[in-house]
């Protein structure tokens, strides 16, 4: 198997069927409904819980628009992070410098998402496959530096910017003209939810429209699509920022929710926990990635109190990479289609093991 | 801006020294790329590990030339098992999970790190014999970065001595350019596969001994070195042994000037040398091409 084979998502079971389906679409609006159900309850039950609740729809929405991009289109990100990250510090300088209006702030995060995954991918599509993450993963880290050194400050002579090592502390949160208090947690929740479910509906859309499809086409076979006469490279580029734009818009939501935007933001670790939340999900399939980010996070927020939980969340991954060769999305889907077949599945797995491991 | 010539002489001696040590590193990184296509998160783990061992060892003992005979044999064991276990089960599977099984393994070492030996920074207590600083020319230079650029010099020599030269390395190269090709001559791959892993994880615990008594050792440096050894295996082109010492020598030469121009952003230096280079070359200066 070649380099450039190594990031064919076929093999990875991902594809467009499903939710794009009419069955996909009732999905969508059914998941919708419950979220906006069950904020209110679990809020009830525990306020804290409405908090991972935020924190999870914003890295769903990260991981949503990664998905755009690697799954869809083969292109493996390394350097997601730095749109989220931008998107975070665009949002957190406007509201120290600026104003508060999230009709202001949010478009700004989108469009710093967009500007500078325009930036990184048209240097970044010149090389291909594993190359073509490690120039995302560079740049992103060029990002984290300039964060972390407060660079801006030293080149325009003022005392701080981008704060370094310590952030921008203390944000105001969002405020829409006073029409919504965004201070309540519940109002946050549902914009988020709101911003959350419109993004996807628009992944959906653009994924099933011509464009999603020649992206898809240069995914399967890159040199065919250059010969019928698409300019790949092109089609690369614009996929990518559109993709970063999303990640703004989360970065955007999650910076004023915490009132904190951190070098951390647009650090490599955050795109490499990103990438295993696609691959834990189930890539490709758009709500995988979504359901891997959720696992993600609630894992590290209820693991984080026991002793040596950082051991749990990577037995986890590695359990289910190689238990669950499509990941969780994968194994719900065979569950729910046939669940004697799933169960006959995991014995096939364990035996395979086995067999490969004594080898 | 002035910089005298003594502290760039000696930033030159620190980059080469820092230069080999990484190309220990690195060196098993491109070598399990090349042949196994596994992009391997954990290596910096087991790095970290060679550390940490030679920590204890050396405590143990009172001995840092026990530590560093011992503790790289540990991590060689902790590699084979990593193998075994782990990724011979995903070998004919897309190699992206490789990422997600090693990352996970990555994050599980840090944690048992933690929970062995504790947060805090620890050191290896470099011996008596090699204390102190010689002079050379105008600099003052510790004797014991001598020696870590002298250890990795000769065994970067003896490695590649052996892949350009040996009956085994042939066989490494072999079944890095076709696998199927070696398999089907008779020779067991999946042992050549382990071979090379665990060979690839005692280089990395050695440069973890080696620098562990001279840099802190901590349980954020697995995760440290490993985006410094990328940055090394994609200049020289993946699965190139010659490259990434290449390479190694040119990453450890701009951090040692770059610490000496602007410390605080060095890392600047090391990813744009690494776009320039991919923007130039997309498989890095020694990679395979796409046709290969």
């Amino acid at each position: 198997m070649s380099l450039l084979d190594a990031f064919d998502p076929r093999e990875t079971g991902s594809s467009t069927d499903g939710i794009l389906s009419n069955r996909g679409r009732f999905g969508i609006l059914a998941l919708i409904a419950a979220l906006a159900v069950l904020g209110p309850v679990a809020s009830a039950v525990r306020p804290f819980w409405l908090y991972l609740l935020i924190q999870i729809l914003v890295f769903a929405l990260l991981a949503l628009s990664l998905d755009f991009v690697f799954g869809y289109a083969g292109l493996l990100s390394f350097g997601h992070a730095a749109m989220f990250g931008t998107g975070g510090y665009a949002a957190a300088l406007l509201i120290t410098h600026v104003t508060a209006n999230a009709l202001v702030v949010l478009p700004a995060a989108v469009l710093t998402g967009v500007v500078v995954a325009a930036f990184i991918g048209w240097f970044s599509v010149r090389a291909r496959g594993i190359y073509f993450a490690m120039l995302t993963l560079a740049f992103a880290q060029i990002f984290y530096v300039i964060a972390f050194a407060d660079l801006p400050s030293t080149l325009l002579g003022v005392e701080t910017v981008t704060g370094g090592d310590n952030g921008i502390v203390g944000l105001a949160t969002l405020e829409t003209f006073g029409l919504l208090d965004l201070s309540d947690r519940m109002n946050y929740y549902f914009l988020t939810l709101g911003l959350v479910a419109l993004s996807l509906l628009s992944i959906v859309r653009l994924a099933n429209s011509p464009f999603g499809r020649v992206l898809q086409g240069v995914r399967e076979n890159e040199d065919r699509m250059a010969f019928i006469g698409y300019d790949v490279r092109r089609y690369k580029v614009i996929g990518f920022a559109i993709s970063g734009g999303f990640a703004g818009l989360a970065g955007g939501l999650y910076v004023p929710f915490q009132s904190l935007a951190q070098p951390q933001l647009l650090n490599w670790t955050l795109s490499g926990e990103l990438v295993v939340m696609l691959l834990l999900g189930g890539l490709g399939t758009l709500w995988g990635p979504m359901l891997g980010a959720g696992v993600v996070v609630l894992l590290e927020e209820q693991l984080s109190g026991f002793a040596a939980w950082e051991v749990i969340l990577g037995s986890v991954f590695v359990v289910v990479v190689i238990f669950a060769p499509r990941g969780i999305a994968g194994a719900l889907v065979s569950l729910w289609e046939d669940p004697e077949d799933a169960i006959g599945n995991v014995r096939d797995a364990l035996a395979n093991y086995r067999e490969k491991v004594m080898k | 801006m002035f910089v005298e010539f003594s502290s760039v002489l000696r930033a030159t001696m620190l980059g080469v020294q820092l230069g080999m040590t990484l190309a220990l590193v690195a060196a098993g990184l491109t070598l399990i790329f090349g042949m196994l296509d596994v992009i391997n998160f954990a290596h910096g783990s087991l790095y970290m590990m060679g550390a940490y061992l030679g920590v204890t060892v050396s405590a143990q003992f009172g001995s840092f030339w026990l530590a560093l005979l011992i503790a790289p044999l540990a991590v060689g064991v902790i590699g084979a098992v990593i193998e075994v276990f782990g990724l011979r089960a995903l070998y004919g599977r897309n190699p992206l999970y490789h990422i997600l099984l090693t990352f996970g393994l990555a994050v599980m070492i840090q944690g048992l790190v933690v929970e062995i030996w504790g947060g805090q920074s620890l050191r290896i207590e470099a011996p008596a014999s090699l204390a102190g600083t010689v002079q050379i020319g105008p600099v003052e230079y510790p004797v014991y970065w001598l020696f870590v650029l002298a250890v990795s010099t000769l065994l970067i020599a003896a490695v590649w001595l052996m892949i350009d030269r040996s009956d085994l390395g042939i066989l490494m190269r072999a079944s890095a350019h076709d696998t199927e090709m070696v398999d089907a001559l008779g020779i067991d791959v999946s042992k050549v596969f382990t071979g090379v892993f665990v060979f690839g994880a005692v280089l990395a615990g050695v440069a973890g001994v080696l620098l562990g008594a001279s840099r802190s050792v901590n349980p954020g440096m697995g995760f440290g070195v490993i985006i410094e050894t990328f940055v090394i295996v994609v200049i020289g082109g993946l699965g190139s042994f010659k490259g990434a010492v290449y390479a190694a020598l040119a990453v450890g030469l701009v951090t040692a000037y770059g610490a000496l121009i602007a410390p605080s952003v060095t890392d600047i230096f090391l990813f744009t040398m690494m776009a320039v280079v991919l923007m130039i070359r997309p498989n890095g200066l020694f990679g395979a091409t796409e046709a290969a």
